[in-house]
């Protein structure tokens, strides 16, 4: 691209930049050499620090300490817009995109906001950019009707349109069946061949390993190494990510299920924004059994979990636990008679978090018996179950009073944990467990499932996350658009078949990843 | 082991926050009871600057009319006295306000709850005029008040519990309500055949609030006021009620997907605010006025949001900004003697204080970081 720096040339150099948060140093001197024409993971657990240097490099935050050099020049930057003006770009996990405007019109958002805008050039420029990169996208289609992964092909070509040379993307696979994240690594490799450089930041190895050149692995915001991925193996970066050996799957012997306890029959459940409703989902957990249900986020998920909780009642259908319908009954009742749950969306679903640790550790049993006695909180038995969880569950704060909006996301888990395994639960519904937890809380998160599945309870658990639903399944089922896809156990299938299932394929008749189309009307045969 | 979460910025934001210089505003994780209370002290000393500045354009001394404010406050034994008695109604209806913003409900309607509770005990009064022991008396009186001022805010908030009306508009709509049935009760069947004026007859010596020294007007219901705010402060802090209350202010989802009937909560917190304010009404007709009209304790439900608010929602703050406010409307109009300057300064302090107070406290949210990037 520019004459001085032939491929594998040092293009953004970071050169000890510090940054401290509130109690926490983010990163602490953090030294890395983005060559360009590479593919560059940063790797690191959650809480490591990788996300807060993206947003340094993209302008979101700015260095307490040290400096960014681009092509050798320093860089300055005070804001996202700065580092777009030098040819930085980023996607992030959460789209930004106009649903109701097309492709084209979402793509050249912002790029022409000086000259006259010449749509037909624009369109003949995306056309060749999708013809280079072998995208099959129609540039008048309405971003909205995208399919996720399409949509974020859209967030890519818009730096590409930008004629942005390094893309940061954050996590970019989270919301992506395994069909889609070969797309999307597809893509990246062109750009690579192209010489454009991209920054990958993830905490899953096996994409590190595929796709990357060389590795940056934090840890506590610090650099442990940059290495070259073709001279490391997967147990090295985790060695390097955690500190310690870690096992990526947990020592699952199988549950040894017994009577029934949970059946949902037929549901129906609607959702208030008219997608991921339930449109006739049954299923069954028994006792001693883990149920894993895989499927790409917004098939009906969280409708499932709410009706099974009891904060939305199904419009039609039955739900039955141990025999006895619980539609219609209360959270409170609900929960009385043996369903913990542990919610997606932990911050906004499981946690009050102005209030301290100690008083979520409670919540929903704030009422009952130790903690509750002729109308008044008691402070012993609510702050005795607080250290005693703290202890057990290894939750890091500085103490039981400590306001919890200040702790990490595993940590929030671990709270969310704490409390809903302390009542011997008979039936737990688990949604995303561990997503965004490092891999030493992770493989906690899933232990404990195990051993309440062991101790006799049924757990449906729910997971985008295939590896974690692989694990620990004694049967698995796949949703796709509010119904149970397919159900099979773990040794019956493959991430191939689970996948295509996802993506609402119901047998296989091509070979993966052929077609893009994935979206509508592939339902059937 | 922690990653705080990057701040959102909207792009107004951004672009208000980037001057090009080398400072930034960013968000702080956590801002802190210490901070809070500094922030809200900071606000109180740019209201009074303000304040004095406003004087300075009006043309009188500063010095002069603070010097009055103070004398006509707090100067004497007699002008402390008053303070405090006009302190009473508004800790009530702060503290009425208070409860309810804690759980993140919007009620406005202090001011009608305020005169429903008045008119209940008025009417309780009527009814068993004949009851005694006094005590006995005195009990049912404020139960009345108490009951009348939930069942008004109940209005709101079962049309929100139940048809998610926004209680904002409600509560507000209410006070005029309540203005035109207490004007047409005092106009018509309660109305005292010996006046002219919209009020009732002079109720019976046996209903007055027994006062604290025999030269001033400070009545029972003061020390009623400080024990109800000290019995919030307990609720709130200590009780399992409380403990909805505050989640439910600070996170209704969580609340309802851990078990709080969020309906039954909604109605059950209006029911303590409009029981609050109306025994604050209560307190005014039977320790001052002892006859319903309408104008005991004027806007005294409007004040007691700004102080709710200026104590950033704690009961016993809300007793100190209660004296506060007290002490302004109490000492203006000695400044009005003094300096010629009206007493509607008051208002505008109030609303001074209010805007200075949200402000700081906005801004406590935030700290100011440097942006250039040093190398070293």
């Amino acid at each position: 691209m520019t004459e001085g720096s032939s491929a594998g040339g040092v293009i953004l150099k970071i050169d000890r930049v510090s940054k401290r948060f509130p109690g926490v140093l983010a990163n602490d001197a953090v030294s890395v050499d983005i060559e360009q024409g590479e593919i560059h993971c940063l790797l690191g657990e959650n809480g490591a620090g990788k996300t807060t240097l993206a947003d340094i490099l993209y302008g979101v935050h700015h260095p307490d300490d040290g400096a960014l050099y681009l092509k050798g020049e320093p860089l300055r930057m005070s804001s996202p817009k700065d580092a777009i003006g030098a040819g930085i770009g980023m996607v992030h996990q959460h789209f930004e995109f106009v649903p109701p405007m097309s492709v084209l019109e979402n793509v050249i958002i912002g790029a022409h906001s000086k000259q006259w805008l010449d749509m037909g050039q624009a369109r003949r420029r995306l056309q060749e950019l999708f013809d280079t990169y072998d995208v099959r996208v129609d540039p008048d289609a309405e971003v909205g009707r995208l399919s996720v992964g399409e949509q974020q092909w859209i967030e890519i070509f818009k730096t590409l349109y930008f004629g942005l040379e390094i893309l940061i993307l954050d996590e970019p696979t989270a919301v992506l069946t395994p069909q889609g994240v070969e797309q999307l690594f597809g893509i990246l490799r062109r750009m690579r061949e192209n010489g454009l450089t991209v920054i990958l930041i993830t905490h899953k190895l096996n994409e590190v390993m595929e796709i990357s050149d060389r590795v940056t692995v934090l840890r506590r915001g610090k650099v442990v190494d940059t290495v070259d991925t073709a001279d490391v193996t997967r147990q090295d970066l985790a060695r390097m990510m955690v500190g310690r050996d870690v096992v990526f799957t947990v020592e699952n012997e199988g549950g040894t299920p017994g009577g029934l306890l949970l059946e949902v029959d037929e549901i129906h459940v609607e959702s208030e924004s008219g997608r991921g409703s339930l449109e006739g989902l049954s299923l069954t957990v028994r006792e001693g059994e883990i149920v894993g249900v895989a499927g790409v986020s917004g098939n009906g998920q969280n409708a499932l979990f709410d009706a099974l909780v009891g904060v939305r009642e199904p419009s039609s259908g039955e739900i039955r636990l141990g025999g006895g319908s619980i539609v219609g009954l209360s959270a409170r009742k609900i929960a009385s008679l043996g369903v913990a749950s542990v919610p997606g969306d932990r911050i906004r679903q499981g946690l009050v978090m102005d209030f301290r640790v100690k008083e979520n550790l409670i919540l929903g049993r704030h009422r009952s018996k130790p903690y509750a006695s002729w109308g008044l909180l008691r402070r012993r038995p609510v702050d005795g179950f607080a250290k005693q969880s703290i202890d057990e569950f290894e939750i890091m704060t500085p103490s039981a009073a400590h306001v919890t909006r200040t702790l990490s996301g595993g940590n929030l888990q671990k709270v969310i944990m704490a409390r809903e395994l302390s009542q011997a639960p008979k039936l737990l519904v688990v949604h995303q467990p561990t997503r965004g937890l490092d891999v030493g809380a992770a493989e906690y998160v899933r232990r404990r499932l195990i051993q309440e599945r062991d101790k006799g309870a049924g757990v449906l658990l729910m997971s985008e996350d295939l590896d974690e639903i692989f694990n620990l399944s004694d049967r698995i089922a796949v949703i796709y658009e509010g119904r149970i896809m397919a159900e099979t156990r773990p040794g019956d299938t493959d991430l191939e078949e689970i996948g295509l299932w996802m993506a609402g394929i119901s047998s296989e008749p091509d070979a993966a990843g052929a077609s893009a189309s994935s979206g509508n009307g592939a339902a059937g045969e | 082991m922690s990653a705080p979460p990057p701040p959102k910025q909207s792009p107004l934001w951004s672009m208000l926050m980037q001057p090009g210089a080398g400072w930034r505003f960013e968000r702080r994780l956590y801002t802190g009871p210490v901070r809070e209370f500094a922030a809200v002290i900071i606000a109180i000393g740019i209201s009074v600057a303000a304040a004095g500045l406003l004087v300075a354009v009006a043309g009188a001394g500063v010095l002069e009319a603070f010097r009055g404010m103070y004398e006509g406050a707090f100067g004497t034994r007699d002008s402390a006295l008053e303070t405090l008695v006009q302190a009473t109604p508004l800790i009530m209806t702060g503290l009425a306000a208070a409860i309810a913003f804690r759980a993140s409900i919007w009620n406005i309607g202090g001011e009608g709850q305020f005169y429903a509770g008045a008119a209940g005990a008025w009417w309780v009064s009527d009814l068993l005029a004949d009851l005694r022991p006094a005590p006995l008396l005195f009990v049912f009186m404020f139960l009345g008040a108490a009951l009348a001022g939930a069942l008004w805010a109940s209005i709101a908030s079962v049309l929100k519990a139940v048809f998610k009306t926004n209680e904002i508009l409600t509560t507000v709509m209410l006070n005029f309500v309540m203005f035109f049935v207490l004007s047409w009760l005092l106009a018509g069947p309660w109305r005292s055949p010996n006046t002219f004026y919209y009020q009732t007859e002079r109720m019976a010596d046996v209903t007055f609030l027994p006062r604290f020294t025999t030269d001033s007007r400070l009545h029972w219901g003061f020390a009623i006021a400080v024990l109800t705010a000290v019995l919030v402060y307990f609720i709130l802090r200590k009780t399992p009620l409380g403990y909805e209350i505050r989640g439910l202010g600070a996170n209704p989802v969580a609340s309802r997907y851990k078990g709080a009937n969020v309906g039954v909560l909604i109605i059950t917190v209006m029911a303590i605010s409009g029981a609050v304010a109306g025994l604050g009404g209560a307190g005014e007709l039977l320790g001052l006025h002892h006859r319903l009209q309408l104008d005991i304790a004027v806007g005294a439900g409007f004040t007691g949001i700004i102080i709710a608010l200026v104590a950033r929602l704690h009961p016993l703050g809300v007793v100190v900004a209660a004296v506060a406010f007290g002490a302004l409307i109490n000492g203006s109009t000695a400044v009005q003697v003094v300096t010629g300057i009206p007493a509607a300064l008051v208002q505008v302090i109030e609303g001074m204080t209010l805007v200075f107070v949200l402000l700081a406290a906005v801004a406590a949210r935030y700290r100011i970081v440097r942006t250039s990037v040093s190398h070293g």
